[in-house]
């Protein structure tokens, strides 16, 4: 029992932690709680009537999450706390505290595999620390301009190739549909690359304007992600000739999205994203259209924040 | 030369500069001491332009910051960017040219392998490394000695004289006090925010005495140490 105490306080600790961010955001916990419950049923529901992916979208939904928990040096300080044994435990609880919303709808719509493939990711994630066995600098092909690609790339390369996976089974077994996924995959995974902001001094570093440093930003954004989706988009265009147009226009909408992901960032700069923003964000998802107005607003907005930093 | 006047600075209620006045000319090093809390490294964040401040901070190249090294005390690192690309990126970031960065590497560091896997010691000489092949004309070192061992030690001392015989401006922080007298032609005292002495080359020696002395002033008899 004694033995289960520290681990019981370290949940204990996350549930205030938690807490306090949704109040520094100006939300009752509660309110906050009920929200994401009503929020994620509410997803759920649209998904699996929208689209025969929902199960492929809540197995990576999930597993990036689960991913983002096994960040090496939270894990070395974990160790540091609890030791080997107890971290184990630990991890393995905070993995299935994560993915047990993703496994409950899986079960409920009866997707045995991919629940069953997403619990042996937990537990594998749990007990095994992939960063250290694999400490070796992984190439990317974004040395000329390294910065967010470049530690992206390497966060997240796995996805990168699960995805490029996906499109051949996808031209393997004549399914566009897998294919697109495989794409908005690949665009969703650049989206995260611009999600924290960085440190001052890598803004401040820049002789630009805050201008040229935003069309610098979306020009390398743009360019680097080329790299990573025109693999796909080039074997589904050979493919499926017939879907050109398709396959075009969700090009130009994840361009479109990771040019809106970029300027958010700096709407925002220093902070994180805020809620307005964050809405603002999900309404473009709702209806793309909305960026046509949202773009020029943000950039005349990020133009604002960078002034003191940028001269 | 960059020119200071009247440069304050408050986090709130609390002071942290008070009414500043001071010039930094070309071809010459200083040295800024001052206890933790004087206000050391909030000076050099204004002459950056990182932080807002009241006063006026001008120079003989403008914008001042776009020719300006900074090595923060404790440089950040992203997680999964190597010391080659770090020095790529700052260089970038100036629009500066580079070529063959592993010739240049005079810290002997493994450029190929993850910034953040570095010691402390190293990763302050890959950001002295980067902020010198930018190619500025003014250089702001905060603690550039800690955690460097003593042979990057002599090489960053030879540095500092290489910068000061290529007429940059060098404004150094440090609380090694040898290192500075061995470095700077002024050293400057800062103390609750405001510089309280000015002093020479000549008179370092006299300095460190009475930093000596007023710092300690027994306190270690009070420990009662037998």
């Amino acid at each position: 029992m004694a033995a289960a105490q520290p681990v019981k306080e370290y949940f204990q600790l996350q549930y205030r932690m938690m807490n306090r961010q949704f109040q520094d955001l100006g939300i009752q916990p509660v309110l906050a709680y009920l929200f994401l419950f009503v929020g994620f049923v509410a997803v759920s529901t649209y998904l699996f009537y929208k689209t025969e992916l929902a199960q492929y979208i809540y197995l990576l939904s999930a597993v990036s999450l689960i991913s983002g928990l096994s960040e090496t040096r939270r894990n070395d300080f974990l160790k540091l706390c609890f030791g080997d044994g107890k971290l184990k435990r630990l991890r393995l609880a905070e993995n299935f505290i994560v993915a047990f919303p993703f496994l409950l709808v899986l079960l409920l719509k009866v997707q045995l595999l991919s629940a069953l493939t997403l619990t042996v990711i937990a537990a594998l994630f749990a007990v095994v620390n992939f960063r250290t066995s694999i400490n070796l600098v992984i190439p990317t092909p974004f040395y000329r301009k390294p910065f967010e690609f470049t530690t992206g790339f390497r966060n997240t390369f796995y996805l990168i190739f699960i995805a490029y996976a996906l499109t051949i089974i996808a031209v393997a077994v004549g399914n566009f549909n897998l294919g697109m996924f495989a794409l908005l995959l690949v665009f969703a995974v650049t989206l995260t690359y611009y999600t924290q902001p960085e440190h001052q001094y890598y803004v401040w570093m820049h002789n630009l304007s805050p201008k040229m440093f935003l069309f610098r930003k979306i020009k390398t954004a743009v360019l680097h992600s080329a790299y990573l989706v025109l693999p796909i988009a080039i074997t589904l265009g050979i493919y499926s000739p017939e879907s050109i147009d398709v396959l075009l226009l969700f090009l130009l909408m994840g361009w479109a999205f990771l040019v809106c992901r970029v300027i958010i960032k700096y709407a925002a700069y220093p902070d994180t994203l805020t809620i307005p923003q964050g809405i603002l964000l999900a309404l473009c998802f709702g209806f793309p259209p909305l960026l046509l107005a949202v773009i020029p607003y943000l950039f005349s907005k990020s133009e604002n924040r960078l002034s003191n930093l940028l001269k | 030369m960059i020119q200071i006047q009247h440069l304050s600075k408050s986090f709130g209620a609390k002071q942290v500069l008070s009414d500043i006045s001071i010039s930094f000319d070309k071809g010459k090093v200083y040295g800024i001491v001052g206890e933790n809390g004087a206000g050391k490294t909030t000076l050099f964040r204004c002459i950056a332009g990182l932080e807002e401040y009241e006063g006026t901070i001008s120079a003989d190249r403008v914008p001042l910051k776009n020719h300006l090294g900074l090595l923060l005390t404790e440089p950040f690192f992203f997680s999964k960017i190597t010391g080659a690309e770090y020095i790529r990126l700052l260089c970038n970031a100036r629009g500066t040219k580079l070529t063959d960065i592993e010739s240049r590497n005079v810290f002997d560091l493994p450029l190929n392998q993850y910034a953040s896997t570095y010691s402390t010691g190293m990763q302050k000489k890959l950001a002295i490394t980067a902020i010198l092949l930018q190619g500025n004309d003014y250089f702001i070192l905060d603690e550039p000695f800690n955690g460097v061992d003593i042979q990057s030690n002599i090489i960053i001392e030879e540095i500092i004289h290489k910068l000061r015989e290529l007429n940059k401006a060098v404004i150094i922080s440090s609380h090694i006090f040898s290192t500075l007298s061995d470095t700077c032609d002024e050293i400057h005292l800062l103390s609750h925010g405001t510089f309280t002495r000015s002093v020479l080359k000549e008179d370092f020696q006299a300095l460190e005495s009475e930093m000596k002395s007023a710092t300690l002033g027994g306190k270690i008899d009070r420990l009662g140490l037998v």
